[in-house]
Formats: structure tokens, sequence, C-alpha cells
């Protein structure tokens, strides 16, 4: 699981287990779900139990997973339970065991032997298309697209808009999406909000999932199924680039969904009336995670890559905060504007420094230190790249030292636990909170702590309450 | 400041596992099958071990895996299909199309898991197509090849996936923008899975034994799933690696055994109890008659082992150094019997060895701390 799917979790843990049950009808997002949205360990214990027979018992799994992982194991276990794909269950008066969801368990066995008469990796096109189109074309397609929302974002705080005209392309249905999201606001004439800034620094595949949460939770009041949505994402996540997919088994909400994803960049359709549809890569990588993105060799990256520039990265930040990038495209030194102060531009390269001002700025705006570094280590020259660690450390020092001078009280949202009646208790939840990793605060003296996270804390409670 | 300088920086921004690459080595020896055919059939294996490829697959995006098969007289590719003539073509859009084996988009699979299973059934049907009453001369399986192949193999794909390749940087510093390069690389786990149904691997001692020393070097884990055949060298091969030994006692639940202690990768076993191989035969063969040998003799200077000290010429069949075994024999090793026998047969209780010495509460129930 990756920062990117991470959002998308979350998102899926506050659904209902109706929801998730349609869901998981569909084997192909059965799939998705568990290639993307599991913690590693979850993976391992789904596949064990997915051919066992019997029910696996909380006994069992003490023996299989070692006693010092006990984290890892509560947090596997709390993703599974809250995702309903295990339950469990009191087998005998003394074992309780877990138990796969039984439709969880068929539509994934359905997936790895590629059984069933489901047709949920996508129908492709019986006909050749007329107008056939390439992997090239789609990437340049995806890239024209995303960077066109991108731009339109961005564009407002570098003062690039009005002189190039870009971002203008950006349909009123994006633009209003936008708005819900709180990307950007519409006071000012769509000026960039702080979400946004986070949103804009974030890997584009991240950045594709965020919009497609917006999109989702906004689903319903356009008089679309959720379900339907959620399960042609994932099924988007399954398909293979530059093969075109026919319409004819689309629901109709997915049919609506395939316009909006046009305008994204996710899909390519050549009409409105046209029976297929091309994923391009920004769906095809969806339910890819990071390592994914890295390794795989054509990546994700290319796809965005604004034509002009040279590589995936093109950023050298040297030990005395000058920062050097080799990039010819408005939207990346739009982004680079945000955080550093820009002296000289040359046709192939823009040099600047990374100063206290241009770093609190930022910082005032909304971006987060951690987002700079990441955003420059992402993108650093492959030069950098053999560097261990890629960024100068004085440099990444400083960047957080300058953001931690206006920040001397950090904010987290929460719970308090408080008035636990015995210290055994007391130590006994605050453990249980501390694997999860959950936990941002205690006091020993107090008895009290503090968890950003409620839900499985009561989950246990109750448990512990039950078994008494 | 303290919350500043932490170590973090050092956290490398890749989150997850590092992706994995399973080699996966199918003996395919038809005499070991024939005669396990009543039990387990060749296809059914193929069958589960097709979910067990799909499922590990599945487990991280950037998994690879490929499957040999070590056959009579030779090894093959089962997947991925070697390209023939053109280079290989590390690019997975298209590389379904390069290889023999074409198959048309089913609505039904999931694409890369067809792409393995169209490519793996083909080169196993062209395997058993082109078996001639030649190769079934020798009745055991080239084993020591398909682990060499194996290990090359990942050695090519590590290469490949390498964070820092200076070589290939520099070498194709003007072509780095083809993608090829991506220059934010993990590095790659790999492991080798051994089904393994023949017996009689001691006549190719020496490669094998090379093939462990080079995959214990490398930290690649051996992973052995015995089904039928004896054990001598693999189990030593996965001792020596850290890699899991089973020999399931009921082989029909295959794909169980697979999912349970195969599938977990180097990341996931850390968290988990692994079955352990419990006694090891470490013994070892000899190198002038590839018997396995309780007693050996072993050469001064290349440490050789023989079964019998006359050598021709005296000297070392290996290194051709001068070697006198004859003056070994004399001083034949004498086992010097255990004293404390008698008491034990006293105390009578058989069933706990080695519980002597705590006097027991009861006579006859064994009684566990």
């Amino acid at each position: 699981m990756s920062a990117s799917t991470s959002q998308a979790l979350d998102y899926l843990e506050g659904q209902t287990q109706i929801t998730h049950q349609k869901l998981y009808e569909q084997p192909s997002t059965a799939l998705a779900v568990f290639r993307c949205m599991l913690p590693h360990l979850a993976k391992t214990i789904v596949m064990a139990m997915l051919y066992m027979p019997r029910a696996f018992t909380i006994g069992d799994l003490d023996h299989w997973i070692r006693a010092n992982s006990k984290g890892e194991r509560e947090k596997a276990i709390s993703v599974l339970q809250s995702l309903h794909i295990i339950t469990h269950s009191q087998e005998s008066s003394k074992s309780l065991s877990y138990r796969l969801e039984s439709g969880f368990a068929n539509s994934l066995r359905q997936a790895l032997t590629g059984g069933g008469n489901h047709k949920s990796f996508g129908v492709p096109s019986s006909t050749p298309d007329k107008n056939d189109v390439d992997i090239a074309f789609l990437d340049q397609f995806a890239r024209k697209q995303w960077e066109a929302i991108l731009y339109f974002m961005v564009g407002s705080t570098s003062g690039l808009r009005d002189s190039t005209g870009l971002g203008e392309t950006v349909g009123n249905g994006t633009r209003k999406l936008l708005e819900i999201g709180d990307f950007v606001t519409r006071a000012n004439h769509g000026t960039i909000t702080k979400t946004g800034f986070t949103f804009l620094l974030q890997e584009a595949n991240a950045q594709v999932w965020s919009l497609l949460i917006v999109y989702l939770k906004q689903a319903p009041e356009l008089g679309m199924n959720e379900v339907d949505v959620l399960s042609f994402i994932f099924m988007l996540g399954s398909l293979s680039l530059g093969q075109d997919y026919s319409t004819a088994t689309l629901s109709p909400t997915q049919l609506q969904m395939l316009e909006d994803l046009n305008d994204f960049g996710i899909v390519y359709r050549s009409s409105k009336t046209s029976s297929r549809f091309y994923p391009t890569r920004l769906a095809t990588t969806l339910t890819s995670d990071a390592g994914a993105l890295q390794t795989t060799s054509t990546t994700f990256s290319n796809a965005l890559r604004p034509s002009t520039a040279p590589g995936k990265g093109y950023i050298i930040v040297e030990t005395n905060y000058r920062i050097y990038a080799y990039t010819s495209s408005h939207l990346q030194i739009a982004v680079l504007s945000l955080f550093a102060r820009l002296s000289s531009r040359f046709p192939n390269l823009v040099s600047g420094k990374l100063t206290k001002d241009s770093i609190q700025r930022a910082i005032k705006l909304g971006i987060e230190a951690r987002q700079i570094i990441d955003y420059l280590t992402a993108h650093a020259h492959p030069q950098m790249q053999k560097n261990n660690p890629v960024l100068p450390p004085t440099v990444m020092d400083q960047i957080r030292l300058w953001e931690y001078e206006g920040e001397r009280i950090e904010a987290t949202h929460g719970h308090l636990m408080k008035d636990f009646s015995s210290e055994k208790e007391y130590q006994d939840t605050l453990g249980y909170a501390e694997s999860l990793g959950v936990l941002t605060w205690k006091s020993d003296q107090k008895r009290v702590f503090f968890v950003d996270r409620l839900e499985q804390i009561s989950a246990y409670l109750v448990s512990k309450k039950e078994k008494r | 400041m303290n919350a500043i300088d932490g170590t973090d920086r050092h956290i490398k921004s890749t989150d997850g596992p590092p992706p994995s690459l399973l080699t996966i080595i199918l003996d395919t020896n038809p005499f070991a099958w024939a005669h396990l055919s009543s039990i387990l059939p060749l296809s059914s294996v193929v069958a589960n071990l097709l979910v067990f490829i799909n499922a590990h697959l599945a487990s991280g995006n950037a998994n690879e895996v490929a499957v040999i098969a070590s056959h009579n007289k030779r090894t093959a590719w089962l997947y991925p299909t070697p390209a023939p003539v053109s280079a290989h073509n590390t690019n997975g859009d298209s590389s379904s199309r390069n290889g023999a084996a074409t198959h048309t988009q089913n609505a039904n699979k999931y694409q890369p898991f067809a792409e393995v299973e169209t490519n793996l059934l083909f080169n196993l049907d062209n395997l058993l197509k082109t078996t001639t009453s030649d190769d079934l001369s020798t009745t055991t399986t080239q084993i020591a090849g398909a682990l060499s192949t194996a290990l090359s193999y990942i050695s090519k794909s590590t290469i490949r996936h390498s964070p820092v390749d200076p070589t290939l940087l520099e070498s194709h510093a003007l072509v780095i923008d083809d993608g090829n390069l991506t220059s934010q690389r993990v590095n790659l786990v790999s492991r080798i899975l051994v089904l393994s149904v023949s017996g009689d691997l001691a006549s190719q001692y020496i490669p094998v034994m090379n093939a462990i020393f080079a995959a214990q070097r490398q930290r690649i884990p051996i992973d052995i799933l015995k089904l039928a055949g004896d054990t001598v060298l693999l189990q030593q091969a996965c001792d020596a690696t850290g890699g899991i030994y089973m020999a399931p006692e009921s082989p029909q639940g295959l794909l169980q055994y697979l999912m349970m202690a195969f599938l977990p990768d180097a990341t996931a076993r850390k968290w988990l109890v692994l079955p352990s191989a419990g006694s090891v035969d470490f013994r070892a063969a000899c190198f002038c008659h590839r018997n396995v040998v309780d007693i050996g003799f072993v050469c001064s200077v290349c440490l050789s082992i023989f079964c019998s000290p006359n050598l021709p010429d005296s000297t070392c069949l290996t290194c051709s150094s001068v070697l006198s075994l004859g003056g070994a024999i004399t001083a034949a090793p004498a086992l010097i019997p255990r004293k404390k026998k008698k008491r034990k047969r006293v105390a009578g209780d058989g069933s706990t060895p080695g519980g002597s010495a705590t006097p027991l509460p009861g006579n006859g129930t064994p009684v566990h701390p």
C-alpha cells in the first residue's frame, strides 16, 4: 500500500458493509482491492485463508505470526475487518476464528483462476477501430488533459494564466469538481487553496486518486450509483494500455462517467457516441502503487512528462541552496516558483535559490516542508539520484527548520481517552493503541492518552467488554 | 529541535515492500510424474501452480515471475518465453506480442494472469511434444542446470532493477529519457522455489552445491517443495540459503501448502513463523562415484571428498596434488559408547528421551512443563 492509495483506502473504509458486499461481487474489484488496498501482511493472511477448507482460528494465527510483529498483525486484521473482508466468529466455546467473507473469497478465487463469466475485466472491442490510436497518442492525450487541470490550478499564483492561455480548456464540470474538492476557490477568479497545493505536489497517481475520490463523493448528487462508479474505477485499473474496449456492457452510470473521465484524460473516446473507449496510462496505473510506477520501464511519469522536458528527474539542488531545473515546462516552473526564488531562465534551464522567505511563503500558503522535500526528491536529476540521501542533508534539515520556526504548536484531530478504571485497563488499551499506530500523546500520570482514530479502539473495547 | 534532525531523512520515499521475483523450477521428469500420476497428475499441479503464480503477482504490483522446467536432459524456459531473434523486450506493454504464444483478450481474466498462463502452457506443451526417446535415457532431472539458469536470470533482473547502476547510467546518459532507465528504482528481492519430484540427484552433487553457494552469496533463499524422491541434496540447499523445505504428507493439498508456506515473500517472512525442516541430512556425495557417503576422505588441498582411500596414483582427482590416503584406514574412527545408557533403562521411561535427569512425578505420564 502506498501513500497514493491510502486516501482511497480511507474512503473505502468509510463505506458500509452493504456497499462492500456489492463491490466484491465483481472479481476485478475484489482483485483490485486486494492488490492495492491491503497491507502486505493482510495479503499474506488472505491468501493463506483463501483455499483453506475451514475457518482460521485465532490460536492458529498466533502460532503462525511471530509474537514480535503484533503491531503489523493488528493493523492487517483491522483493515481486513473494516473492509469486511474477514469476519470473526465463535466456532466452539473456546476458540474464536476468522472467516473470509464468502462473496470476497469467491470473487478473488475467480479472479485468480480466471473462471466464471463475469466480464469484469473489460470487454475488448470485437471489430477493429477505423481510426485506430496508438500508445503514444494516448499518452499525449492524457498528458494534455491532465496538465490542463494542473495549469488551471497553478495558473492563478504564478501569473502565467493570462499570458499563455493555458488551463482555459478545462471543462465546466472539472472546474466545479475542483471547487467541490476545495482545490480552488471561486473567489478571486479561481484561486488555489491549501488542499490544492497539497494536491499539486503529490505524485501523479495520488493526484488522480484525489480527484476521483472527490468525484465519488459527489456521485450521488449527480444521480450516479456509487458502487457502479467505484467498481468501474477499479476495473479501469485492470485494463491494458493500447487496447480498445467496448462500451456495450457498461451501466448507464458508467457511460455517464466515461464522459467525465474523458475530460480528465483517464480514458479516451474519439467521440461522445463512440462505442469504444481506450484507457490511458492514467487509468491503467490506477491500481499500481508507487513501487510499480518506479520499476515498470515505461512509467506513469512518462505519461505526464511535458513533451519538452528532458527526462523524469530535472532538478539539481546544491548544498548552498541553489537549485537548477532543466526544464522549459510552464507547469514545472510554476510549481517550482511556489517555494523557490527563481532568478534566471534559459531555453532549457531555470535557476534559483531556496531562501527562507521563499520557503516560508510556501508554508504560509499551506505547503508542508515534507511535501517540498518529497517533490524535490522525486524529481531529482539522475545525477542527484546517485547520492544517498538524494538531497543534501543540510538543505533538508534547513527546510524543516524554517517550517518549524513558524509552528510551535501542532494540531491533531482526534479523541482523548480518559477515566480508565484501573492501571491494567489503561495499559492494555494504551498498548493496543500503540500497536495500531494511532497513539499521538499519552500521560501515564493522569492515565489519559490521545488517539487520532477511534473506530478500532472502540471496537476493541466493546469486544473486551463482551468477553467479560 | 530533536524532532527535526531525525534519521528519517534517510528513509527512502518508496513505501511498501520491494518488488519480488519468484523463480519457479518445475521438475518435469516424466518418470517421476508417471510414478505420481495416480496421486497427483502433472496437469493438476500445473493448474495449482498457475493459481499460486497469480497470487504472487497479485501480492505486489511490481512482482515478477519466471518459470523454468528442469527436464531429463535439458532445462527449458516456460515463462517468460525467450524471444527468438529480437532483443528481449522488457517493456511490459508489448512483450506479449513478440512471444511465441499470442492470445486473445478474455474479459474474464486479468490481463497479466492470462499472459503468464498462455505462455506457460504453450511452452510446457512444446517441451513435452519435443521430448524424444533419446531424452529419456536418463531417469534423473537437470536440477543443476535449472538452478544455474535461475540464478543467472535473477542476477540479470537484479541489475535491471538496481537503483544505482553507474555503468548503465554512463553509457546511456544520452538516451536516459527513453524511459527504460528510470532513475528511481528499487532493489529486487528474489527467491527460488523448486518443485521437485525426482530423486537420485547425488550425481549432480558438485554443480548443485556450487549453485547453492552462489545463491547463498547473493542472499537468494531456495525453497523446496518435495513431492517425491529422496532429499539428500535439496535439504542442504534450503538449510544453507535460509529457504523453506517441505515434503507434504498429502500432496493433494498442494495449493494450500503453496499458498500458506511458499507465498510469503522476504518481507512477510519476517513476520511469520516459518515451517522448519527439522533434521537436515548433511551428508555429502563423493566426487569419484557420486555416492552419498557417511564417512569420506577429504583432500587436504582442495577439500574434495572421496569414498575410498585407494586413489589411482595417489593423486587427488580434482586438483592432482599428491594425496596418500592409505594411512587413514588404519586409524578407523571408533565410536565410543555412551555410558549413561544403563541408567536410562532403569528409569524405564522410553517415551521421553533426554528427560531422564528430571525425576518424574508419576511413572508413565509424560508431563510437559
